[in-house]
């Protein structure tokens, strides 16, 4: 498996966007050489944001506007005592029930073609309600800039630009080691379970595939050595209920209640026009007898 | 019988000012607000006011919805600095919601639709100013509330409560968007009492309206010699 695979050659269906496709890393072939990191910001040209963490091998401390996609480096103990490092390849998840287009008021984030959730940095306006839906922490509002620069959100994109034209994600086309794999969402999580009993014969008892249920479905799938707490992934995160309330419940009966209550008012007019005639009141008037 | 010419004096002009500061930026807030909340399929590209949101002209909007949030916020320093001397009188009867006033919630939806019904006499403000005053007193700390927590909370407030605080503003949005409705109603197109409306403009208020629909006020101020009438013929200014 794993480099002997075919997933190098594999070339999304540019004339049929209603396939889902996927990335899948299988974070015990990543090496944390961070090429993926520069080949996005390459293809995407993103602003270098020079942030290094202190005491890490880490790059970037964590995701922003500018930094789509960051190799995490968590230090952990083996068991001969020896440190161990394991690496995510962390970057937006391309959510089938994402928190960030149920939040988003402009319709900047939409469920676009592969399952690609997209981005349209024309129509953001900077209000953040992504950020607090996204359970990945993979989406940011860029507060760096003012004046003639907005604030706007940025995330990976999956390289859409490309799929769509029939190639590979940057990151996946660098990758030394092709660790990150692209192709068909169900045949990445077909050859994910295989890797997986591959690792656990192979002395990895904590091996697992990450992203097949969560929030919906990801696209963006992990081969992990230990369980995903240890890299600081979310344990079955889900859109959040509130969220779903405020968009789902609160809206569409709020809208209701008041065309109701627009419609009582015109009816109320209707009859009320014909009763208060010149604006009088029956007591002014003498039409009824309780006065 | 004809309307008879005469008028008192119900709100002093600070209270017409901090109305109308406050319900301008109200209005403000509402438009500039729930344009967001009329959001399209997000498997389809955008349409109906979608477009018109987006990028610059949204945030222009977050922008000018936020300088309203300030005037909102402030307005009741006008009344509270303007006219203090009011302010207890008036908030008192406000917060006293009697069985007159329940039974003149009960009535109003009917007698205003049909000129059926009596309705109990009233004061200064009746049932359905307090009920609309309650809304207001609560959605005022509500927005506020919420509201500061998405604009300055981002980031330091835990995701939860950042969706608490979506929920609770769009509910305060909703809540207050029905009483706004139906008080802009009452005020300025219903037949009869829209002649309410001048007390709100220049603090008078038609003298036959306000026996009609706060006698009990009206009756009260008399009696006191605190009326304030004008364009009666024979009637003192009672002050």
């Amino acid at each position: 498996m794993g480099r002997a695979a075919t997933w190098e050659s594999w070339r999304p269906d540019p004339t049929n966007p209603a396939q889902h496709v996927a990335m899948l890393v299988d974070t015990s072939e990543c090496i944390g050489c961070k090429g993926c990191e520069v080949a996005c910001k390459q293809w995407n040209q993103n602003e270098p944001r020079i942030s290094q963490e202190a005491g890490t091998y880490q790059s970037h401390p964590d995701l922003d506007a500018e930094t789509w996609t960051v190799i995490k480096f968590i230090e952990t103990e083996a068991e001969n005592g020896m440190t161990k490092w394991l690496m995510q390849k962390h970057n937006c998840m391309h959510c089938t029930n994402a928190g960030c287009v149920t939040a988003c008021p402009t319709d900047a984030l939409q469920y676009g073609d592969y399952g690609v959730v997209t981005l349209n940095q024309d129509a953001c306006i900077g209000c953040g309600y992504c950020e607090a839906a996204c359970p990945f922490d993979a989406i940011h509002v860029d507060r760096t800039v003012w004046g003639m620069k907005a604030q706007k959100a940025g995330k990976c994109t999956l390289c859409f630009d490309r799929i769509a034209n029939g190639m590979q994600p940057a990151c996946v086309a660098t990758c030394p080691t092709d660790c990150i794999k692209f192709g068909d969402r169900d045949a990445l999580i077909d050859w994910g379970r295989q890797r997986v009993e591959q690792l656990k014969a192979m002395g990895y008892p904590n091996a697992n595939l990450y992203g097949v249920d969560e929030m919906g479905g990801l696209h963006e799938l992990y081969v992990l050595l230990e369980p995903p707490e240890a890299y600081g992934l979310p344990v079955a995160p889900k859109l959040s209920p509130v969220l779903e309330l405020w968009k789902y419940g609160l809206q569409p009966i709020g809208k209701a209640v008041l065309g109701v209550g627009l419609f009582g008012l015109v009816i109320n007019w209707i009859a009320a026009r014909r009763v208060f005639k010149g604006g009088l009141s029956p007591h002014e008037t003498g039409a009824t007898a309780h006065d | 019988m004809a309307r008879a010419s005469g008028s008192i004096k119900k709100f002093s002009r600070v209270q017409v000012v901090f109305h109308w500061v406050y319900g301008g930026s109200w209005i403000i807030l509402a438009l500039t607000g729930l344009t967001f909340l009329w959001r399209g399929d997000p498997t389809e590209p955008a349409v109906g006011l979608g477009p018109l949101l987006q990028g610059s002209v949204g945030q222009t909007l977050r922008l000018v919805h936020r300088i309203a949030a300030i005037g909102l916020m402030t307005s009741p320093l006008i009344w509270f600095l303007g006219d203090p001397k009011s302010v207890w009188p008036d908030l008192k009867e406000l917060f006293s919601f009697g069985k007159r006033d329940l039974k003149y919630m009960l009535v109003a939806p009917l007698y205003y639709t049909t000129g059926r019904g009596q309705l109990p006499p009233q004061g200064k403000f009746n049932g359905g100013h307090k009920v609309n005053f309650y809304v207001v007193f609560t959605t005022y700390f509500t927005f506020i509330g919420s509201g500061l927590v998405m604009w300055l909370g981002r980031g330091t407030v835990s995701d939860g409560a950042f969706h608490v605080a979506q929920l609770i503003h769009s509910l305060s949005f909703f809540l207050g968007s029905g009483l706004f409705l139906l008080h802009v109603y009452l005020t300025a197109i219903h037949p009869f009492t829209r002649r309410s409306l001048s007390s709100m403009v220049n603090g008078w208020m038609e003298l036959q309206y306000a026996r009609l629909d706060h006698s009990e006020w009206v009756e009260r101020e008399i009696r006191n010699g605190t009326a304030q009438i004008r364009g009666v013929e024979g009637a003192a200014e009672a002050r």
